[in-house]
């Protein structure tokens, strides 16, 4: 077993971006009163999924030394898209956060937070195992 | 990129409310007073919110883009000053004026009300928020235990 194989990074990067998505979300929540502020959404499953690339379609084929490997390795530079939500619905201040949505956008940021947490604390469980047993 | 970061603009939020709650508390008793110290009767107050961002040192700021995404929220209180006061014909009133009118502030107690509820809820978002980002960080600390 590889230590440094594709499953514990991508479960750090989701756990990284989920962190910011929840301070994303507390922003939006905490600017709900003020005027002319816009709700804000972080979009990472994009690019991490490109990053994981589980099928190998996504990094070129590269056979040769010199050639540039585009694509994989994707995992250092990952970057989250932040941006204004294009959903809002603009109320009389200029204001777009929806409360109700920004709690259920938490919620469910939580319990896959949690799920990506349980997932490496098994993954380390196994690495844990395989050490140990003799 | 930290909870303490969510945690720091969560608490913004919770003091933003206070402070307006208590504008408001401060309305709804003084609905009636004459008099202050200023002169004149109470002027309504009102709090303003402003978005402003939630990392104050300069490496933080650096960091990148979330900086000026994640944003904290900073309340200011003002006098209002866009409503006059009522005027009501209250002869033996003794903060009357040489016509007998005295002149009461201009605040609606359901207006009010309803801003009190509103401060309420967006606190408890807020306190909501905050106990989220709590067990998000507890749980991190479970990790290869």
């Amino acid at each position: 077993m590889d230590v440094n194989d594709k499953t514990l990074k991508a479960l750090s990067s989701s756990l990284n971006f989920r962190q910011m998505r929840q301070e994303v979300i507390s922003a939006n929540i905490a600017n709900a009163d003020t005027p002319g502020y816009r709700s804000k959404r972080v979009d990472f499953e994009a690019a991490l999924a490109r990053a994981l690339d589980v099928d190998g379609n996504m990094s070129m084929k590269t056979g040769d030394q010199r050639h540039f490997d585009v694509g994989s390795g994707g995992f250092d530079n990952l970057k989250p898209e932040i941006f204004n939500d294009p959903n809002g619905v603009v109320s009389e201040d200029g204001n777009t956060v929806d409360r109700d949505r920004e709690m259920a956008l938490m919620a469910e940021n939580k319990i896959l937070y949690d799920a990506s947490v349980q997932l490496l604390a098994k993954k380390l469980g196994l690495m844990k195992y395989a050490v140990q047993s003799q | 990129m930290d909870l303490l970061t969510s945690l720091k603009i969560s608490s913004s939020g919770l003091a933003a409310n206070r402070k307006r709650m208590g504008a408001i508390s401060s309305n709804i008793a003084n609905a009636q007073t004459t008099r202050t110290a200023e002169g004149g009767p109470y002027r309504k107050k009102e709090v303003v919110f402003g978005a402003e961002p939630a990392r104050d040192s300069f490496s933080e700021i650096l960091e990148g883009e979330l900086s000026e995404n994640a944003k904290a929220v900073h309340a200011t209180e003002v006098i209002s000053t866009n409503r006059p006061p009522i005027l009501k014909y209250e002869p033996n009133h003794p903060d009357a004026n040489d016509q007998g009118y005295v002149a009461y502030p201009d605040i609606n107690v359901m207006e009010e009300m309803t801003n009190m509820i509103s401060a309420s809820r967006s606190y408890e978002a807020n306190v909501q928020a905050m106990n989220t980002t709590k067990n998000m960080a507890m749980k991190a600390l479970e990790i290869g235990r």
